[in-house]
């Protein structure tokens, strides 16, 4: 047997176990993996429909102003198989998300991470060629 | 390194116990995981030892849910391609298009069995129909003796007739369109492409898949990939996956050209880099 790809090997190691929640149009083609961003807002709305979700989010800064974000997150069928629902992030509730700015430059992001209600909530994985969650 | 286990409240249950029983109720999926999802191989690894199921009249049974992953690069093993001139000017014009299943067009042969999401596979005596989860799509492979349609034109999922050899099943697709890629890395074929697939159950819990690439036009000679698809966790069912939807990297303009491999062609790769253009 020949195995090749030492990459490929880990991140298959690193996510046999879990269902896929893996992107279609994967990451590169949208998303700057040069550019990683954190943002914490409140959720505005929950778009649950394919082929991937979508969370809006406002965002308020120092200064108190308030800026709208879109962030992609996994399928719906993959989110499924995870245990989520269109109900698990409620609308109003606050929501962190670590993730990668789109390459178009609005205000849109890729989410890799989601802190929420305390927990690190795992929606995606490296299979669309995006950067792990470490 | 990702969490599996920590899940938003009320979910943590379920999706823990999804892991715990796909762990438990399969143990060879652990073990072998190495090969089990993204790897391309060369040759079939050794089976898990499990019986093969087999139909009423002895033959190997393809049939079940099967848990299909992506295989970004399926080229790996064999790179680099024995490319045409022509081939290698479509290869590096892949940087300077879109991919097409951004686009929502229909994957293509062999693409839809390298991209991600479950298919089911019902076997008949004289056909085997495949149910793939993404973009909703659907193969039926009759192994009755028919030869290729003469009248049909051009498709994205081309024209497909299958038999067996043995307990193999041998599909045979002509008649494709230069419209699709052949995975998400970027490798591509012309309307002149012809591919052998090779399906074979080596175990209860793994099917061993191989695609040959015959493409006069692209490649000098004919190239193989291969890979497992494991069984699917008991219970599994297809769903669905829709592409046009809500497609707002689609709607919005967010689409980029290049390869969908993460590789970009723009040095952030985790996959293998595209081999040096010439």
């Amino acid at each position: 047997m020949r195995v090749t790809g030492i990459c490929s090997i880990v991140v298959s190691l690193a996510f046999a176990a879990a269902p896929s929640a893996s992107a279609h149009h994967s990451f590169a083609a949208q998303f700057d993996s040069t550019k990683p961003i954190t943002l914490e807002g409140t959720v505005t709305k929950v778009e649950w429909r394919n082929p991937h979700i979508w969370v809006y989010l406002d965002v308020t800064d120092d200064d108190g102003v308030v800026t709208s974000w879109e962030c992609e997150g996994g399928a719906p069928n993959a989110l499924t198989r995870l245990g989520w629902g269109s109900q698990t992030l409620r609308l109003g509730s606050t929501l962190e998300i670590q993730g990668y700015l789109a390459r178009n430059g609005t205000n849109t992001c890729n989410a890799r991470t989601w802190i929420y209600e305390g927990r690190t909530v795992f929606a995606g994985e490296a299979s669309d060629g995006g950067p792990v969650p470490e | 390194m990702r969490n599996a286990s920590l899940v938003v409240a009320g979910s943590v249950t379920m999706a823990a116990a999804l892991t715990v029983s796909l762990l438990a109720l399969s143990p060879a999926f652990a073990q072998r995981a190495v090969y089990e999802r993204n790897v391309v191989l060369t040759e079939p690894p050794e089976p898990d030892g499990t019986p093969v199921p087999r139909t009423a009249d002895g033959r190997a049974d393809l049939s079940g849910v099967w848990n299909k992953a992506i295989h970004q690069n399926t080229a790996l093993p064999v790179e680099p391609l024995p490319f045409t001139p022509e081939g290698l000017k479509a290869f590096n014009d892949v940087a300077i298009i879109v991919d097409p299943t951004a686009r929502c067009i229909l994957p293509g042969v062999p693409r839809v069995n390298n991209s991600p999401y479950p298919m089911q596979i019902m076997q008949m005596p004289d056909r085997v129909v495949f149910v793939y989860e993404y973009m909703h799509n659907f193969r039926v492979i009759y192994t009755d003796g028919r030869g290729h349609r003469e009248s049909w034109e051009p498709s994205l999922m081309g024209d497909s007739i299958g038999r067996w050899d043995g307990d193999t099943l041998v599909i045979d697709t002509v008649n494709l369109t230069d419209r699709t890629r052949l995975d998400d890395h970027g490798n591509v074929h012309s309307d002149a492409l012809h591919v052998i697939e090779r399906w074979r159950r080596i175990s209860a819990n793994e099917l061993w898949y191989e695609a040959t690439i015959d493409d006069p036009k692209y490649y000098t000679e004919p190239w193989t990939t291969g890979y497992v698809i494991p069984l699917a966790p008991a219970g599994w069912e297809i769903m669905e996956y829709a592409c046009t939807d809500n497609n707002k990297d689609m709607y919005d303009g967010h689409l980029q050209p290049g390869s969908l491999s993460g590789s970009g062609r723009d040095g952030t790769a985790l996959a293998t880099p595209p081999i040096p253009r010439e």
